[in-house]
């Protein structure tokens, strides 16, 4: 194969488009990862497709895709299929999937849930979007192709409300993991940021989007909270889809909020859509990859796909910023977040910050997780207060 | 500092992991530019031990292996380690994380000051096979380019032989040893057996005689005819792959799906059996997507997981019983074949196994 062919070759290796279905029938399903239905929704919603949302992840689905899938994949594949079965079979006759070939087995995601739903015998079209050649032509074709929408204002309107949702709810997380530390009644970040779920799903209009964030915002600067109070900052670091899908990883940032733990997350969605989505010129700033790469490099020489790279990178981040912790978690035989794993125990030591290692698979119980991660708190809890007292020593024998 | 001071005359590589494939190219190569290759002994309960000691408990078995062997060859006092980062073999063709960080989990794991030579192999991000070596060389302290290019000359060279020398069918010892002592011979008289298997495992996993358990001698002895990846070209394979309608996905599955696809199509196996270590991402997949051609062309399947702790009893009954039942459904399918000739004696039936054949 020559040069030209064998690109030409690797393009349509996986635009497998079946046009069968008639436009005006297409019912739309996408898996579910963290709030990406929000955007998503309004976008295609916006573009006059209908949708079928499947059900929160639970121990059904997990159920569900453990049984068609097999023994060694990993836990985001069982669910990944599990939606696509659960819309399936409420309607749904086409799947939307992004996938991102050459990072880890991530890539090889739609081929295989392809060949187990036609086993299965479901009839249904699969449009993949390739985030890694032409991000927005790749991403245009597919909306294209899917909906067959001609106004381009409907696209102007689905992608500015669908990135207005994103930023708005991304912005009411990162509130709300500042805040339920400190917060005076307990609840109340929580019932706030359920409120504006709400709120920002129901939201429709361009004009109404693009003020959520601001609005969010304020409001959350309305709970009462103790800003005097000591709480230890721990990153919460890993595989994408743990990181954002509250079932897997067992509301990990709830239960740390409660025992008075700040969270912060490197990965959300927004961000990434930012970077992902945007042509690479625009984007002026050092990208979080760029800021990682930079950081990990002591560690790291090159890229081996996935997030180990970030993983790294952020953990090295957070100790020269001051970061109490690090929570690192990863679905069991996650292949990027295994390197991760025999590289952080030199990080730890090296940059001397305590790391936390959490694996989760189907059998994981909540009980033992919830134990390692309160001899955690405790832990970085007595470092930090230990940390302040020694500086003060520091600073009163300067005086 | 002078250019000749910093020259390294001994490298170590171990052996583990792109030894089993690449072993020829890279002794040519590292002889002709004059510098002295030693090998880390081969694998043994001791080695895993040692690499258990230092990676994470999830890491997968060859992984292990390798940091076993790099730790022997510490404490053989070879201080310069050739530890190849091989990314991809074609565009978006990437191998398994862990082969593609193999450097970066050996320099965290390992307190041991050493230099690593770690060239880096990523078509797909245009770092090729020339760069490689180039690359490779200079860590040495050699910039000759003439002499590189001489070098690569004669890696090829050991490494055809080696090919041309498996794919004629002798087995891999004998072939390695041949091409590296630069001999050259061809056998062409193929043995005839009553029943014959396709093993579809990474060369890491099958050649090396701890973690496969010795399982190409054993199914020999069984009087089963063995095919692996070595035994067909690279273009057979790719064709192969292509016929079944596949996309190669990862760098080293012509090793596994398209060794087993081009048997499967030219319909001269009884079954496949598949090696994999515990854990293995890429296998999970690719075995699962040859499963899935060999329900259609009705061939069965025997999937082996090994880790450390596997136990040769265990291994040995279900082979025994896997080459049980091919030699029961072949019998069958003769039968059918010629239904007059039902009630013959045991050595007839052998013959007529063989006559088929």
């Amino acid at each position: 194969m020559n040069k030209s062919k064998e690109k030409q070759f690797y393009k349509e290796r996986y635009a497998q488009q079946d046009h069968s279905i008639a436009t005006k029938d297409r019912v739309v399903a996408w898996p579910r990862m963290g709030n990406i239905d929000l955007s998503m929704g309004a976008l295609v919603s916006s573009l006059g497709a209908k949708i079928v949302m499947p059900p929160q992840n639970t121990n059904r689905a997990l159920e569900i895709g453990v049984k068609n899938s097999i023994e060694g994949i990993c836990l985001p594949y069982k669910l990944n299929l599990a939606n696509y079965i659960m819309a399936l079979e409420n309607g749904a006759n086409t799947l939307m999937m992004f996938q991102a070939p050459g990072s880890c087995r991530f890539g090889n995601y739609t081929k295989m849930a392809q060949k187990t739903l036609k086993k299965l015998g479901y009839k249904f079209d699969m449009c993949v979007f390739d985030m890694y050649q032409s991000k927005m032509k790749q991403t245009l074709e597919a909306f294209w192709h899917v909906t067959r929408c001609w106004n381009p204002y409907r696209y102007y309107k689905g992608f500015s409300t669908g990135f207005n949702k994103a930023f708005a709810i991304d912005k009411a997380e990162k509130l709300m993991f500042y805040t339920r530390p400190r917060e005076l009644n307990k609840g109340d970040a929580e019932r706030c940021y359920k409120k504006w779920y709400e709120i920002i799903r129901e939201t429709t209009s361009v004009r109404e989007c693009k003020k959520l964030k601001q609005r969010v915002i304020e409001d959350f600067a309305k709970i009462p909270i103790d800003k005097d109070k000591i709480v230890p900052t721990v990153y919460l670091l890993g595989e994408f889809f743990v990181l954002l899908d509250p079932y897997t990883n067992q509301e990990i940032e709830k239960t740390l909020g409660e025992l008075g733990i700040e969270v912060q997350r490197q990965i959300f969605f927004s961000d990434w859509l930012e970077h992902v989505l945007q042509p690479s010129i625009f984007y002026k700033k050092e990208s979080h990859r760029q800021r990682c790469v930079r950081f990990a490099k002591d560690y790291m020489k090159r890229a081996i796909g996935g997030e180990c790279l970030e993983t790294v990178g952020d953990t090295v981040f957070a100790a020269k910023n001051g970061i109490d912790g690090i929570i690192h978690i990863m679905p069991f035989s996650c292949m990027p977040e295994i390197v991760a794993q025999n590289i952080l125990p030199k990080v730890s030591r090296q940059e001397n910050i305590p790391i936390l290692e959490l694996v989760l698979d189907e059998q994981t119980g909540k009980a033992g997780n919830i134990t390692r991660i309160e001899a955690f708190a405790d832990l970085i809890k007595r470092r930090k207060i230990k940390n302040i007292k020694e500086n003060e020593e520091e600073n009163a024998i300067k005086k | 500092m002078t250019l000749d001071n910093r020259k390294i005359k001994k490298i170590g590589i171990p052996r583990a992991i792109s030894y089993y494939t690449n072993y020829p190219f890279y002794y040519g190569f590292f002889n002709a530019l004059g510098v002295e290759v030693v090998l880390s002994d081969k694998t043994t309960a001791e080695i895993i031990k040692n690499g258990n000691k230092y990676v994470a408990s999830e890491t997968c078995l060859p992984i292990k292996v390798f940091v076993g062997h790099v730790v022997n060859l510490l404490e053989k006092g070879i201080t310069d380690i050739f530890i190849p980062s091989i990314q991809s073999t074609g565009y978006k063709i990437n191998n398994c994380s862990k082969i593609r960080g193999l450097p970066e989990i050996i320099r965290n794991v390992i307190d041991k000051p050493f230099n690593m030579i770690e060239p880096t192999f990523d078509k797909t991000e245009k770092l090729g096979f020339k760069q490689f070596w180039v690359e490779s060389a200079k860590s040495l302290g050699i910039t000759d380019k003439k002499l590189i290019k001489q070098a690569i000359e004669s890696g090829w060279e050991c490494y055809d032989n080696f090919r041309m020398m498996t794919e004629s069918g002798i087995n891999y010892t004998t072939a390695l040893n041949n091409a590296l002592n630069g001999i050259c011979e061809k056998k062409n008289i193929e043995l005839v057996k009553p029943i014959s298997v396709v093993i579809m495992a990474h060369g890491y996993n099958l050649f090396d005689e701890r973690i496969s358990l010795n399982l190409i001698k054993k199914l020999e002895k069984m009087d089963i005819k063995v095919y692996t990846s070595l035994n067909i070209q690279r273009e057979d394979a790719i064709n192969a792959l292509n016929e079944l309608d596949e996309t190669q996905y990862w760098a080293n599955e012509l090793d596994l799906t398209a060794t087993a696809a081009h048997y499967l199509i030219k319909n001269k196996i009884d079954g496949i059996i598949a090696l994999s270590a515990f854990g293995c991402g890429p296998d999970s997949l690719m075995v699962d997507e040859i499963e899935h051609h060999a329900k259609d062309f009705g061939v069965p399947l025997l999937h082996l997981n090994t880790d450390e702790h596997t136990g040769e009893a265990g291994f040995i009954t279900r082979l025994e019983a896997f080459a049980d039942m091919l030699l029961r459904k072949k019998r069958q399918k003769l039968k059918n074949i010629e239904p007059e000739k039902d009630d013959l004696s045991q050595t007839e039936k052998q013959k007529i196994l063989l006559s088929v054949k």
